[in-house]
């Protein structure tokens, strides 16, 4: 039985016996090549449930949707190892209690998605640890080598020209799941934090403010540089403050429920070598 | 005999029209991204992309512009207004939904008050459209009542040649004819035949949506829930979107100097109606979803008499979570059946 079919007997056994209220998955999109999230709620319904190698995006995001999760009711959902994490971070920070979210947990190697054995998010915690010293990204290897290799000068020129694109649309922060905030800083007009306009400068500051409170947080899911209309390389910045935050802190972000943030937390050992 | 520019020429149409005083304009790919930007040489155009990644409107329409200096002073408040920079420019290679878009914004910024940030810029415009001869599964123009090959809003329409080697041209206004007075003799009468213009299926019915959208019981409709469920709330739909319009007017600066702009805002985003209280009328997405629609389809046909949407596609085609116009349309087609 393919994958996809053994998701689907799961999605309807779990609708059936009232486990789950809802199952959040992958659907065909409006062309051939495109796949979209889809909200099933009853078993007839799982045959609409689609997974193969062009289900990439992190859905969950979507668990954190106001209201979703606060009838107490469970919710499963299809995630890549990324996803996973992401479901430790939020709960680490208290955005949903992760026994409510049952996971269909699948990876894809080449262009095939395989399952991952487990269902609740504890359950995936050896395979997050073995993807400690891997980055879930190989795509943007390149151009990530070739920017380690700029002077600084040549670094700031290069984000300059992408961030000169950016028409501050934040698909990037609302594809984002660990951008959950109710009320992101930028849009606090009393006082105005952060300059709305879209131009260079404004979109800097958008920009920066967003890598920083990615830091430790990030799992590289690569959804906010897919859905960027723009093309700038955004997984880039966030991947570079993951690698310094794992040199530094020895944090590999979503490793479990009880990690503590890491830009939130304070150990007596933690190095110093920033402070100069 | 109609008249024909050949591609060859192009250069040297581009030195006659900057003698001419136009600063040249259009489609170009640049760090990943095709958007319409100065051209340097006919080299630098991108004429074989569907459909620029980014729409005509910000040169009109900028996202974000200066409207005036400002400085508060013990006894006085100076206030420096910016208007928008004058030169006459030529667009070359426009695609014809985002030149019929600015048609269809025209209405909009000129009536109650005639927005000279926008009307400066148009009347100081040509702008020449090729035809389309390609398509994608997103393209959608057909469904508006406008075509591949449609003239609105455009001064003069290309369409490209069968051998590639050109287009035959179609002048439709003085301004077009003005533009094109200063490259006569770089074109020529032939009959060479011209490419066929794209083919874009009809994906659903614009008028019977409107009807549906008229009807007032279909304002609190599920529909609007199960169609938008998806919708993450992010502003690339309108932000890449030939007409969609809707600014803020922002100041910048600290208490006693600074400087008012006019920036892109978006219907999609919860802030746009949130009320100093901190009611929100448009407290979901489903409501937001079903106020950009209302919008383009129903109130703005009201008003101005034309749909708010050109057909681009854009809205689908670059959505990260694959919703659009399109889809939901089509399925008001089939709710309206």
């Amino acid at each position: 039985m393919s994958i996809e079919e053994q998701y689907r007997t799961r999605a309807k056994e779990l609708l059936s016996s009232g486990e789950v209220k809802l199952v959040i998955g992958y659907t065909k999109g409006s062309t051939a090549d495109r796949r979209r999230p889809a909200f099933v709620s009853s078993p007839e319904e799982v045959d609409r449930l689609v997974l193969d190698g062009a289900c990439i995006a992190n859905l969950s995001g979507y668990l954190v949707t106001e209201g979703l999760l606060s009838d107490e009711k469970r919710v499963a959902v299809y995630l890549r190892p990324e996803g996973i994490r992401a479901i430790n971070i939020l709960a680490a920070e208290f955005q949903l209690d992760a026994r409510q979210v049952e996971i269909l947990g699948f990876n894809t190697t080449g262009n095939e998605p395989s399952a991952l054995a487990g269902s609740k998010v504890d359950d995936f915690a050896d395979l997050i640890a073995s993807l400690k010293d891997s980055t879930p990204d190989t795509a943007g290897e390149e151009l990530y080598l070739k920017l380690e290799a700029m002077t600084p000068q040549e670094r700031f020129d290069f984000w300059q020209a992408e961030f000169s694109k950016c028409i501050k649309c934040y698909a990037c922060r609302q594809a984002c799941p660990m951008c959950y905030c109710r009320r992101c800083i930028v849009d606090n007009n009393q006082p105005q934090w952060v300059n709305t306009s879209s131009h260079t400068l404004g979109n800097f500051e958008w920009n920066i403010v967003r890598a920083f409170h990615l830091s430790g947080r990030c799992v590289e899911c690569g959804n906010c540089d897919r859905a960027c209309p723009v093309n700038i390389p955004l997984r880039l910045i966030n991947r570079k403050m993951a690698g310094e935050v794992l040199e530094a802190f020895d944090h590999f972000s979503g490793s479990s429920q009880t990690q503590e943030p890491v830009m939130a937390s304070f150990k007596k050992d933690d190095t110093e070598t920033f402070i100069l | 005999m109609t008249k024909i520019l050949y591609t060859d020429k192009l250069d040297q149409c581009l030195e006659r029209w900057r003698s001419a005083g136009l600063s040249v304009l259009g489609p170009v790919r640049k760090d990943n991204v095709t958007a319409y930007r100065p051209v340097g040489s006919a080299a630098d155009f991108e004429l074989t992309q569907i459909i620029p990644d980014r729409s005509i409107k910000e040169l009109f329409f900028p996202q974000t512009e200066p409207m005036m200096h400002y400085s508060i002073k013990k006894d006085a408040i100076d206030t420096e207004e910016c208007l928008p920079p004058v030169g006459a420019r030529i667009i070359f290679g426009a695609r014809p939904c985002d030149a019929s878009g600015l048609a269809i914004d025209d209405p909009l910024f000129g009536w109650d008050y005639k927005d000279e940030y926008w009307f400066n810029r148009r009347n100081e415009t040509v702008i020449v459209s090729i035809a389309c001869t390609k398509a994608d599964a997103f393209c959608m123009c057909t469904s508006l009542k406008l075509s591949p090959d449609s003239t609105k809003g455009s001064d003069v329409l290309l369409r490209a040649l069968e051998s590639g080697k050109g287009w035959q041209v179609e002048e439709l206004t003085d301004r077009g004819r003005e533009a094109f007075k200063s490259i006569a003799e770089l074109l020529v009468e032939g009959s060479d035949s011209v490419a066929p213009t794209a083919v874009v299926a009809e994906k659903f019915d614009a008028d019977k949506c409107a009807e549906w959208l008229k009807n007032p019981e279909n304002f609190e409709s599920r529909f609007w829930k199960e169609i938008s469920v998806r919708c993450i709330g992010c502003g690339s739909c309108t932000y890449l979107c030939p007409t969609c319009h809707c600014f803020d007017i922002q100041d910048e600066g600290d208490t006693f100097t600074g400087i008012r702009r006019k920036n892109w805002d978006s219907c999609s985003f919860a802030l746009f109606t949130m009320h100093t209280s901190g009611h929100n009328p448009r407290s979901t997405q489903s409501a937001r979803w079903r106020q950009r629609i209302m919008h383009k389809f129903n109130y703005f046909p009201g008003k101005f008499s034309a749909n708010s949407c050109s057909g681009c596609g854009r809205c689908t085609r670059q959505c990260p979570v694959d919703m659009g116009i399109t889809e939901t349309l089509q399925e008001i087609s089939k709710l309206s059946q």
